[in-house]
């Protein structure tokens, strides 16, 4: 990795509580344009949140998040929409009684043409013809377009959230996506081609930072795991040459940080 | 490997850049007859019911009953409820349970009297009116998008305004505003001595219903209004101010109710300061007739207007054959009952048909 290449996302000293609960103990996170990132660490250390915290859901109680070196404060996920950030959430966010082709356009929907358009009439047929499109585009099956969400299996439903996010962030070459759990509802085949689509969406120069409790699916596609136990960060280290047993031992807590054992 | 297998992730088509792009969907072939004809009978239900009661009532209280006069007759009368219930209905739709109808109404129609009795244009006393309902559901939204919970918000406001409406009358009511007959008891399109004319309330009805629902279901921050109900912190999420949307779906409701107050003082050319709270548990009865989950973002506005229909019915039917009048309260309460039970079956039959058929794909394909 060369020293002059600014990080597509890059947080320092994020703090971040609920209440009394300190979720989030003065972490400091970077991911480069291209690269994938895995986060690991037990249920409550903390992914979830650090990743709300990047897609502008959470505002931390300290810190600071740059954007391709551009310094932001996000009081809204739209703010971080705007700045490139996608996000999938682990509870998927999707609205139950619509059907698929709204939750895809949810925010950029497509109106009619003519005066219908001018008073806010949405061409819903279009919707569909496009969002057909960019899932063959992206190589993403669901149910038919009119299929409401809630009519959809737990896997259908992860498809249609990881769809909804990237498709809005592979326009951008400078986009970022945040997936938190993309593969927990997906079977073994489904899984490995989420694996392909993170890839494929890597090469095309999109920063990806994947939470996931799947070490093999972490393995097979990050670059870099950053290893949180109860809100620190106690583990940063390229995937190649990992040793399984020390992640392990990062992730449980059974084994002391990386950072206290370099500064002792 | 599955191949049709719905939540399927085809091939990396940037590894493989020749992969078969995935055929076509069909629409909605996948789902099994009885499963549609039940999804049909949950979301249609209450017209086939309405239908019903209208030949039972139509035998029963023969030949009174099945009349165009009648017909008019209890389209007037479910016009008011329908219009308070197409204000609780849209709020419930999109997440706020809005209380303070009854208040707003009777707000609504003592300023417009106010401006009335001042010798003020009719039109600025509607405007007055109107624009009362749209003040209060601004002060509602912002409320509770701080944080509050819809109903108490409203519980308070509806006090607040009930008072307030007490005090623009002084205590007594606005009499005699005989200018706005042309949208109470008027009526419109009247043929000699065979027709007598299709009174004001209805247009106005008609005219909130098809606006509504074409808002709700056609346009884009008709149907955001519909997504905040269903999931807001997804919408929020998507990017869009979901803040805003509750904020108008109050504002909507305000209107609404405004324009009930409106309606009924044309109705009886008085301006009460009573908020009479019985509006409000008529249109919920209505509202929830038409199945308007409470937990928001389901529901239509058609059905809504039949629940108010079924409402008048039953009471015309029933006054009708000289029954007394609280016997319609016992019958619309043990038919509300009814459809719940029928609604839970309906709904448990379908989630497990549904399960039925997704385990005989797994089986067929495995
Ligand atoms: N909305 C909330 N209110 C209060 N505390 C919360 C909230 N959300 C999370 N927490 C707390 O913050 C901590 C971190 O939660 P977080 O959801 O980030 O964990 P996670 O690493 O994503 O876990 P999992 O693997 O189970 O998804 C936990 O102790 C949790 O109890
Ligand atoms: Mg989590």
């Amino acid at each position: 990795m060369s020293t002059t290449a600014t990080p597509a996302l890059e947080l320092s000293g994020i703090e971040m509580h609920y209440g009394f609960v300190r979720a989030l103990d003065d972490i400091d996170f970077h991911v480069m344009p291209g690269e994938v990132v895995g986060l690991l660490g037990d249920n409550g250390a903390g992914k979830s949140t650090l990743l709300k915290v990047m897609s502008g859901a959470h505002r931390p109680s300290h810190g600071t998040i740059r954007v391709h070196g551009r310094e932001h404060a996000f009081h809204a996920p739209s703010d971080a929409a705007d700045a490139g950030v996608q996000m999938v959430y682990q509870d998927l966010s999707l609205v139950e009684p619509q059907d698929i082709a709204i939750n895809l356009n949810l925010g950029q929907e497509t109106l009619r043409k003519g005066p219908l358009g001018w008073l806010g009439f949405i061409d819903r047929k279009a919707m569909r013809r496009s969002s057909e499109l960019e899932l063959d585009r992206l190589g993403v099956r669901t149910a038919p377009m009119t299929r409401p969400v809630e009519m959809l299996s737990g896997g259908q439903r992860q498809v249609v959230a990881l769809a909804r996010s990237a498709i809005r962030v592979s326009g951008e070459s400078r986009g970022i996506l945040l997936l938190d759990e993309p593969t927990a509802a997906l079977g073994y085949e489904q899984t490995r081609q989420v694996e392909a689509l993170i890839r494929r969406m890597a090469d095309q120069g999109i920063a990806i930072v994947v939470v996931t409790h799947d070490l093999p699916l972490c393995y097979e596609v990050t670059d870099r795991l950053v290893i949180l136990n109860r809100g620190r960060k106690v583990a940063d280290l390229p995937t190649a040459g990992a040793d399984r047993d020390h992640v392990v031992g990062w992730i449980t807590g059974s084994r002391a940080s990386m950072f206290a054992e370099a500064a002792s | 490997m599955t191949t049709n297998s719905e939540a399927t992730v085809a091939g990396p088509g940037g590894t493989t850049p020749a992969g078969p792009p995935p055929a076509p969907t069909p629409a909605d072939q996948d789902m099994p007859r009885a499963v549609s004809v039940l999804v049909f009978l949950r979301d249609r239900g209450i017209f086939v019911l309405w239908g019903l009661l209208i030949v039972a009532f139509a035998f029963w209280c023969s030949p009174y009953f099945f009349k165009v006069d009648n017909a008019l007759l209890i389209a007037n009368a479910a016009a008011l409820t329908a219009l308070f219930a197409a204000g609780v209905g849209i709020g419930i739709m999109t997440g706020v349970l809005d209380l303070s109808l009854p208040g707003t109404a009777a707000v609504a129609s003592c300023v417009c009297g106010w401006v009335l009795t001042h010798g003020h244009p009719t039109w600025l006393g509607l405007a007055a009116g109107l624009g009362t309902g749209v003040a209060v559901g601004v002060v509602n939204g912002l409320i509770t998008i701080r944080g509050f919970n819809p109903i108490i918000v409203t519980i308070g406001t509806l006090s607040v305004l009930s008072g307030l409406a007490a005090v623009i009358a002084g205590g007594y009511t606005f009499p005699g505003l005989t200018q706005l007959e042309f949208m109470g008891t008027h009526r419109y399109l009247r043929a000699g001595d065979s027709f007598s004319g299709i009174p004001a309330p209805v247009f106005i009805v008609a005219g909130v219903f098809v606006v509504g629902t074409v808002f709700l279901t056609r346009t884009r921050e008709g149907i955001r209004l519909m997504a905040v109900g269903g999931n807001a912190e997804a919408v929020r999420r998507a990017g869009i101010h979901a803040d805003r949307y509750t904020v108008l779906g109050f504002v909507i409701s305000g209107v609404l109710a405004a324009l009930g107050g409106l309606v009924s003082t044309a109705v009886v050319t008085e301006a009460n300061p009573n908020a009479s709270p019985q509006i409000i548990f008529s249109a919920l009865t209505a509202v929830a007739l038409a199945g308007v989950a409470l937990t928001g973002g389901r529901g239509s506005l058609p059905r809504v207007l039949v629940g108010a229909l079924i409402l008048a019915t039953i009471s015309n039917g029933l006054t009708i054959r000289g029954v007394q009048p609280y016997w319609a309260t016992v019958c619309t309460g043990a038919l509300l009952l009814a459809s719940l039970l029928i609604e839970r079956v309906i709904q448990a039959s379908v989630s497990e048909r549904l399960m039925a058929a997704n385990l005989s794909v797994h089986q067929r394909k495995v």
